[in-house]
């Protein structure tokens, strides 16, 4: 009697289990398409969007390339909503879109200025996605971006993805997947940014090419920052990962790049009154990548050249403040670290954040080291 | 349902009930025969015709009659079957003394060596001699090769020990090879087998019990143990359970192991068993206790823990570190070889979104138009890997290789090309099993386990080999083997025995018998045995 009561109890706790997994579905890897990169426009048709999806042709990759058929597909839909759009792919595709490999979503122009919000809802409420596909603006139409071949891969959108990986070389943009770009959209204050992507060059020639970040208030892209003043985004939210930083030489003609090795940055909030102040600490490590004059650097030479790095990196800081003040963005997330700190006094300031985030006071500290001079103590000919 | 099964599972027990009385009686019945038999008469012939009646008219029993005494007057027989004795001894050492050397005594001392005692301490050169009355005591020991001896007007027969037969010599066992340590095995030779124990442990403790089990087949087995080590439950335990044995034969330790393991209806194995006489010493000197058979190199021993099975005796005798490098490896493989192809259906018809972006190309490369579901193509390669590893074994040596040759070229490769299955699940099929010879002890239960959990998988996804494992879990935890549970030291945890389970600490380090098994002298040796630098002498010059 006890023995039966503790099989069925047993079995009732397996049958539950059935009931608790997401995804019982079981289908087979040949019933569906792979998507590596989507474009979403507006449609020609008024109220209508327009998803571009690069879908993988399996049997083409397999061999290397033996035919010279491409390795992707590349696949056009059209809906009243997002969701709608990627169920037509079935009108015209055999095998249903499968999203979580997706490694790129970008946003056309049009639609980023619109708002996003709408559009890519889908890709975060599925249950489905990993949201780790990073998150692009097009500067023009998403499907011209995705119709731009690669040189080197053969899957366009995997061509941006590690042409999206390959910035931190210089850290003028960083990637942005859809985690970040969505919990920065669901912050209050905090504005999301995005990597910016367009076409340079002529008919035959034409490439990619990230061109900066693209800022965000609210849902809506505003404005965008290039080189440097990108950088100086990154500098606040931590994201540098290498980068050259030119300065001129001390005492002699000539300029040093200083390559950068290690940084991080801290976000320090204070309150006094009504007043918000923010002070953000940078530290930094780097090495002297090459050096123009011929000349032996002693040690006040090094310290002179940490200084003028200070310089740089402060100007590039304030640079990209002063965008975002212009624009009245929060991108660095100084809302956030406000919240955290004062959680108490927050709600007053929250609803008011837009008159008072331009008035902030930011305190920059940047703390420039020169580690090593390369392999090299002074310069081969001197 | 329930109410049906247990209706059933009732019914069955009554009729074993009612087996089992039907065969108490035929105990019972055995055993009055046995009291009602007649002793040996005084009557030379009328004893050699009542063995007749028992034995029949075999064609390997030989009866020699013969008559020794300074003039022959005493006239006697020995009984023997052929094959089973050594003829020289019974030529040079019975025979010979009986009818050559006393041909030479004078009349009175022929009269005296008509009293069996005499003959028996004075004349036969023979190690081993016992006195018997029954005449089924007589048939008995004779057909398991002594030889009887007869003399007329006694009442009482010899029974010398002259066994001897053709036996395998003691060879590199083949199950077990290993690349350091002794290359003896176990042989088919009850008396061999405990004569490797006994040369491995010389100690008065080291104790040999010896019982015989099976109606026909008489076969005589051997319970050895560590006195002062085992847990006499143990011991005791082991016995009831032998003793409880009634059956017509028992042929390999098999049959003991199906008799006496404490999860009859489970996969796993209960009772370790091993070939190696260095194994089994091993074991013995742990507290283990074990059951050497006749006739089979496969010695029992017991209680068997889960991950015994991980360790190999050549684990003791190379260095620690790489032992314990080969103990985790064996614990990957294990996993590997239950848990591949389950992991693989899993993640490719269930869990996509799991596998690394250029790794999922591969697969769906690998897997683009393959005809059967990605479960089948599993499930199907398991069957023929079996199909082929079965062949393998029951095949003559010979032909062996050209199975192997066509298994491994067309079923492989040409599946492959034919576009039948992917390439991967081959990858995967191969891998899982060479991984699951790494662990001999679980290879069987591993195969059953595999297809368990690949059907799970192929229903269920993740979620299916979670259920899988947890049930195995479960049921594992739920194992005893003679009162030790089944995934001690793990579970219950003993902290110290741990010291031989996912790695293995110097053997001066290994100051105790595992606690699961030993209740009593559970120190195995002294406590600082690390080598160490001799200490430096303090007056240098001195001598003594």
């Amino acid at each position: 009697m006890r023995n039966r009561k503790i099989i069925v109890s047993i079995i009732i706790c397996i049958l539950l289990t059935l009931s608790i997994s997401g995804c019982w579905n079981r289908r087979e890897l040949n019933t569906f398409s792979i998507l590596m990169g989507m474009g979403i426009d507006k449609a020609e048709e008024v109220g209508k969007v327009q998803l571009t999806a690069q879908i993988i042709n399996v049997s083409e990759l397999k061999q290397g390339g033996s035919s010279n058929k491409e390795a992707y597909l590349a696949v056009r839909s059209t809906g009243d909503t997002v969701f709608d759009a990627l169920r037509n792919f079935t009108k015209e595709s055999n095998r249903k879109i499968y999203l979580p490999h997706n490694k790129v979503l970008i946003l056309g122009e049009d639609i980023a200025t619109e708002g996003v919000q709408k559009y890519i809802d889908f890709f975060v409420r599925d249950h489905e996605m990993r949201l780790r596909e990073s998150v692009l603006v097009a500067k023009g139409k998403a499907e011209e971006i995705l119709n731009v071949k690669s040189e080197l891969e053969k899957i366009p959108a995997a061509g941006i993805s590690s042409l999206l990986k390959s910035q931190n070389a210089t850290s003028e943009a960083t990637d942005v997947d859809m985690k970040d770009f969505i919990s920065r959209l669901m912050s209050k204050t905090t504005a999301p940014i995005a990597p910016l992507i367009e076409i340079s060059g002529e008919e035959e020639k034409k490439v990619l090419r990230i061109s900066g970040m693209a800022i965000f208030k609210q849902d809506k892209w505003v404005g965008e920052l290039e080189g440097s003043k990108a950088r100086g985004i990154l500098w606040v939210i931590d994201k540098i990962e290498s980068g050259i930083i030119v300065v001129d030489c001390p005492n002699e003609e000539g300029k040093m790049s200083l390559e950068i090795i290690r940084a991080s940055s801290k976000i320090t909030p204070e309150l006094k009154g009504d007043k918000v102040s923010i002070k953000v600490e940078i530290k930094e490590e780097g090495h002297i990548g090459d050096q123009e004059c011929p000349c032996e650097l002693k040690s006040h030479d090094i310290s002179s050249i940490e200084k003028m790095k200070t310089t740089v990196i402060r100007a590039e800081v304030i640079s990209a403040l002063e965008k975002a003040r212009e624009l009245n963005t929060d991108i660095f997330g100084f809302g956030d670290s406000v919240h955290q700190k004062y959680p108490k006094q927050w709600k007053d300031i929250e609803s008011s954040w837009d008159e008072v985030f331009p008035e902030i006071e930011v305190e920059i500290v940047v703390d420039a080291k020169v580690r090593r001079s390369g392999i090299l103590i002074m310069p081969a000919s001197s | 349902m329930f109410n049906f099964l247990s209706k059933k599972l009732r019914s069955w027990q009554q009729q074993n009930q009612n087996i089992n009385k039907e065969n108490k009686e035929n105990d019972n019945s055995k055993k009055t025969k046995e009291n009602s038999q007649a002793k040996l008469s005084s009557n030379l012939k009328e004893n050699l015709d009542s063995i007749k009646a028992i034995l029949g008219v075999c064609e390997d029993l030989i009866i020699r009659e013969f008559a020794f005494g300074n003039k022959g007057q005493i006239s006697a027989a020995i009984i023997f079957i052929d094959g089973m004795v050594d003829r020289t001894l019974i030529n040079d050492n019975i025979i010979k003394p009986l009818m050559y050397d006393n041909r030479f005594i004078c009349e009175e001392e022929s009269l005296e060596i008509k009293n069996i005692d005499i003959i028996k301490g004075t004349i036969l050169y023979v190690g081993e001699i016992e006195k018997s009355t029954t005449i089924n005591d007589l048939v008995e020991s004779c057909l398991s090769g002594d030889t009887i001896l007869l003399i007329e007007k006694a009442k009482e027969a010899l029974v010398i020990s002259s066994r001897g037969w053709e036996t395998r010599g003691v060879v590199d066992p083949e199950t077990e090879t290993i690349v350091r340590g002794p290359r003896e095995g176990f042989t088919e030779n009850l008396r061999t087998n405990t004569t490797l124990l006994r040369r491995k442990i010389k100690s008065p403790d080291f104790m040999l019990e010896a019982m015989k089990i099976g109606r026909k087949t008489n076969t005589a087995i051997s319970i050895a143990y560590l006195k002062g080590v085992a847990n006499p439950e143990v011991i005791e335990e082991a016995k009831r359970r032998l003793k409880r044995i009634d059956t017509d034969g028992i042929l390999e330790s098999g049959y003991i192991e199906g008799f006496i393991e404490d999860a009859p209806l489970s996969i796993f194995s209960t009772i370790g068993n091993s070939e190696k006489p260095d194994t089994v010493a091993g074991k013995i000197l742990e507290g283990r206790v074990a059951v050497l058979v006749d006739g089979t190199p496969f010695v029992l021993t017991f209680p068997m823990v889960f991950i015994e099975g991980f360790q190999s005796a050549e684990d003791y005798y190379s260095r620690p570190y790489y032992a314990s490098l080969v103990r985790v490896i064996r614990f990957i493989a294990f996993a590997i070889s239950i848990l591949a192809p389950s992991s693989y259906v899993a993640a490719t018809t269930f869990h996509q979104e799991l596998i690394p972006t250029p790794l999922l190309f591969t697969v769906a490369a690998s897997s683009e138009g393959t005809p059967f579901p990605a479960v089948v193509e599993v499930l199907a390669m398991g069957v023929i890997f079996e199909i082929l590893r079965e062949a393998g074994i029951r095949l003559p040596r010979p032909v062996g290789q050209a199975i192997s040759i066509v298994g491994a070229l067309v079923i492989g490769e040409s599946a492959v090309s034919a576009g039948l299955i992917g390439g991967i699940v081959v990858i995967v099929i191969a891998l899982t099993a060479v991984a699951s010879f790494v662990v001999p002890a679980q290879t069987d239960s591993g195969a059953i386990l595999r297809v368990i959990l690949v059907i799970l998988a192929g229903s269920m996804g993740g979620v299916g080999i979670m259920v899988g494992l947890i049930g195995i879990l479960i049921h594992l935890a739920s194992l005893r083997s003679f009162g030790t549970p089944y995934l001690s030291p793990l579970a219950p945890l003993s902290p110290f025995d741990l010291k031989d389970v996912f790695f293995r600490v110097p053997i001066w380090a290994m100051l105790t018998r595992p606690k699961s098994i030993v209740r009593q002298n559970i120190q195995r040796q002294k406590f600082i045995l690390k080598p160490t630098p001799p200490p430096e002498k303090k007056d240098k010059g001195g001598s003594k």
